[in-house]
């Protein structure tokens, strides 16, 4: 045995580890140490009680062998017990047997009482026997370590044990490397067949759930079989010639699905040109050439509604087309067209503007700019609805000519420049009777002036949207509301309404933004047709004016409300939201983000509260039934 | 497809043109609400609808029956071959949109 040692020490040289060389530089050998210890574990194993005489041969043990107590030194079963068994007398080896039998019994005894067993059992506990379950672990212990010469379980041959030995299948003993192999071999081909798990989770699902909500899509329920129908298309959209003669509606619900995973492509385009269309909406046309564009005017000749979003290869040679051709456009929605020259605008609008009722264009920097507004009276007399969004260009000067559009309903402007008030007063005293749409978007500026045009002029209006003004006073929207001749509006944003000051942000002396007053008078006079509100951070209404509005037990009853979003709304609390729900019926979503007085509501079935500062999420869907 | 005109029967029979019949719950089949027309109005209609087709649609029936309540529902499985066809006939059965309330 020590010969073996001495042979393992000078053959076997392995990558040394930083520890080994550390302790080399103090002339102590790691080998020398693992050797000691095997030595010692293989004494006690062929003999326990007593020291072989090869070990002080060896000059290696100092220490005598260890006694058996700990489970990791135990003595091994017949077939462990090595060839230096053989060497010894038959009479020997019966006492020896016998000591075995007893500190192996005792071994198992010490093993049943310890605490991974117990743990094993309560884990394992169809009915298998204790003293199986206990002898199962002291063979698994008493394993055949490293190093140590053995013979396979399953062909017989001599092999050296080495860490990645596998244990035969059936248990006994340990198979050499051909053998393991095989059977590794084997194993891993049930494997293979197995399905891969679907991605997510139950954590992969709640994220998607999450997403859903705030992109508004959520439904409690199933998905209609539409939408199961679309998801798998959009999934195989590859696989697909021609949509066939399905109904417009389903194919822009298709259109839509594809944008959204970035699908269209010049070879899906293809599927929603229909000669016959009137209309053609691309959702997401980052990925078309110019030479598609063309083509979209090539295959549908009848087109009236155009709408392309992210059309970034939307270029001059587009536009020269369009003209040449025999299409009047009554719809035009183009967004991202940053290489349109200023030129062709002009061209388009003095040949095309007459039948032009609709003109929409979001995110220009350079080419849309006052000049081309100014044109729109002379070019577009029946322009009805006219939305420039995200521009750059457009200031005072061009807000200024809309003035002269009298056939507009619909007007919506997001302007960088910045435009006086007293503009917007003139454009409103102009047209301001007829329009049903007045959007102005992210206006710091404008000031109460226009609030009082408004109540003034507007008698038609719908829909409302003035956003971040810092100017405007709660007595201004007093005065907007009371006693306005406009019935009650559908859609209201307000948000961002509120004084800036961040050297005293709680106190607000002049009442700045919707306050209070403002809140009361807005839900006096639009609160039963109101469908959607937003008073995002209005943060100087009171809980007082929202119990008082919202006092479900005054009757206050509102019943078209289907979205609120009451986000940073400090004063909102529990009881506020309950109210809410109590009192808008079809109330379908409330965003509450920032609202941290909102802690633990109970929402009615079927609602979705969004944005609760709780860490299950951003939403509370209703468990229980409110009526 | 034909619906079967025995008003108090709690199960709605559907025909398809080539002959295939599935009974379900009558409450699972107002999802549609062509179906739902057709059987307060009393009226039969046979529509062009496969065996094929109508199994899945059946199917559908029964699955947005079982899950009108839950929040978090597994997708049906829709195979790849007759979703356009499904699409057609999900359009004419008016199951555009989800419509866990209407019921």
């Amino acid at each position: 045995m020590s010969r073996q040692n001495r042979q393992g020490r000078s053959s076997i040289r392995g990558p040394q580890s930083a520890l080994t060389d550390f302790l080399a530089s103090h002339n102590i050998s790691a080998n020398q140490i693992r050797l000691d210890a095997d030595a010692r574990r293989r004494a006690a194993q062929n003999n326990p009680g007593q020291v072989d005489p090869n070990q002080q041969d060896d000059g290696s043990s100092a220490l005598p062998a260890a006694p058996t107590d700990t489970p990791d030194e135990i003595p091994a079963g017949p077939a462990q017990a090595g060839p230096s068994r053989t060497r010894r007398s038959a009479a020997e080896t019966n006492t020896h047997d016998d000591k075995r039998k007893k500190e192996q019994q005792k071994v198992i005894d010490k093993i049943k009482a310890s605490k991974k067993f117990q743990k094993r059992k309560r884990n394992a506990d169809d009915s298998e026997d204790e003293d199986d379950l206990a002898r199962a672990i002291f063979q698994q212990r008493s394993a055949p370590l490293p190093g140590q010469i053995e013979n396979c379980a399953n062909c017989g041959t001599r092999f050296t044990v080495t860490p990645y030995s596998r244990s035969a299948p059936d248990g006994g003993g340990l198979l050499c490397t051909p053998c393991g192999k095989k059977l590794n071999q084997d194993d891993d081909l049930p494997k293979k067949k197995k399905k891969p798990v679907p991605a997510g989770g139950p954590i992969g699902r709640r994220r998607q759930l999450q997403s859903n909500i705030l992109d508004g899509t959520y439904q409690p329920g199933s998905k209609s079989l539409t939408t199961l129908c679309i998801e798998t298309l959009a999934k195989n959209i590859d696989l697909a010639g021609d949509l066939g003669d399905l109904p417009w509606p389903v194919v822009d619900k298709i259109a839509r699905k594809l944008s959204k995973h970035r699908l269209l492509n010049t070879a899906t385009l293809d599927l929603f040109l229909q000669p016959i269309a009137e209309e053609v909406y691309i959702y997401d046309g980052a990925k078309l050439s110019a030479d598609d564009y063309i083509r979209v005017f090539q295959t549908v000749p009848n087109l009236k509604k155009l709408k392309i979003r992210n059309a970034i290869h939307f270029k001059d040679e587009v536009m020269d087309y369009l003209i040449s051709r025999h299409i009047d456009l009554e719809e035009f929605y183009l967004h991202g067209a940053n290489l349109l020259a200023s030129s062709k605008w002009h061209e388009f609008l003095n040949a095309k503007g007459q039948s032009l009722r609709s003109l929409r264009v979001y995110w220009t920097d350079k080419h849309f700019g006052n000049d081309i507004l100014a044109s729109l009276p002379t070019t577009c007399p029946s322009l009805n609805r006219l939305k420039v969004s995200h521009n750059q260009e457009v200031s005072g000067d061009g807000v200024k000519e809309l003035a002269k559009l009298k056939h507009l309903r619909h007007l919506s402007l997001d302007l960088r420049e910045h435009v006086h008030s007293d503009i917007y007063v003139s454009v409103l005293s102009e047209i301001g009777h007829a329009l049903e749409t007045f959007a102005l978007s992210r206006v710091p500026d404008l000031d109460n002036t226009v609030l009082d045009a408004i109540h003034n002029k507007c008698r038609s209006l719908e829909k409302l949207r003035i956003t971040d003004s810092e100017l405007m006073t709660d007595e201004g929207f007093v005065r907007l509301f009371n006693g306005w001749e406009n019935k009650g509006l559908l859609f209201l944003d307000l948000q961002k309404c509120r004084q800036l000051e961040s050297s005293k942000p709680r106190e607000n002396p002049d009442n700045i933004g919707l306050c209070s007053n403002g809140f009361r008078a807005l839900m006096a006079h639009s609160g039963k047709s109101l469908r959607h509100l937003n008073i995002h951070a209005c943060r100087h209404i009171s809980a007082e004016a929202f119990e008082e509005v919202f006092g479900f037990e005054q009757g206050k009853i509102y019943p078209e409300l289907q979205k609120m979003e009451i986000s940073f709304c400090e004063e909102v609390t529990d009881f506020i939201v309950g109210c809410i729900f109590r009192s808008c019926p079809n109330l379908r979503e409330l965003n509450v983000f920032g609202c941290m007085k909102v802690r633990d509501v109970r929402v009615p079935r079927g609602r979705i509260l969004v944005g609760v500062p709780n860490a299950v999420g951003m939403m509370i869907e209703g468990e229980d039934d409110d009526d | 497809m034909a619906a079967n005109r025995d008003e108090p029967s709690k199960y709605v029979t559907l025909v398809s043109n080539d002959g295939f019949e599935f009974v379900l719950l009558r409450e699972a089949t107002v999802v549609s609400p062509t179906i739902k027309a057709m059987l307060r109005d009393d009226r039969q209609w046979r529509e062009a609808t496969t065996g094929r087709f109508l199994e899945k649609v059946a199917e559908y029936f029964q699955y947005w029956y079982k899950n009108r309540d839950k929040l978090d529902v597994p997708d049906m499985d829709i195979p790849v071959e007759i979703c356009l066809e499904l699409l057609v006939a999900a359009d004419y059965l008016g199951l555009d949109m989800c419509s866990s309330r209407t019921a």
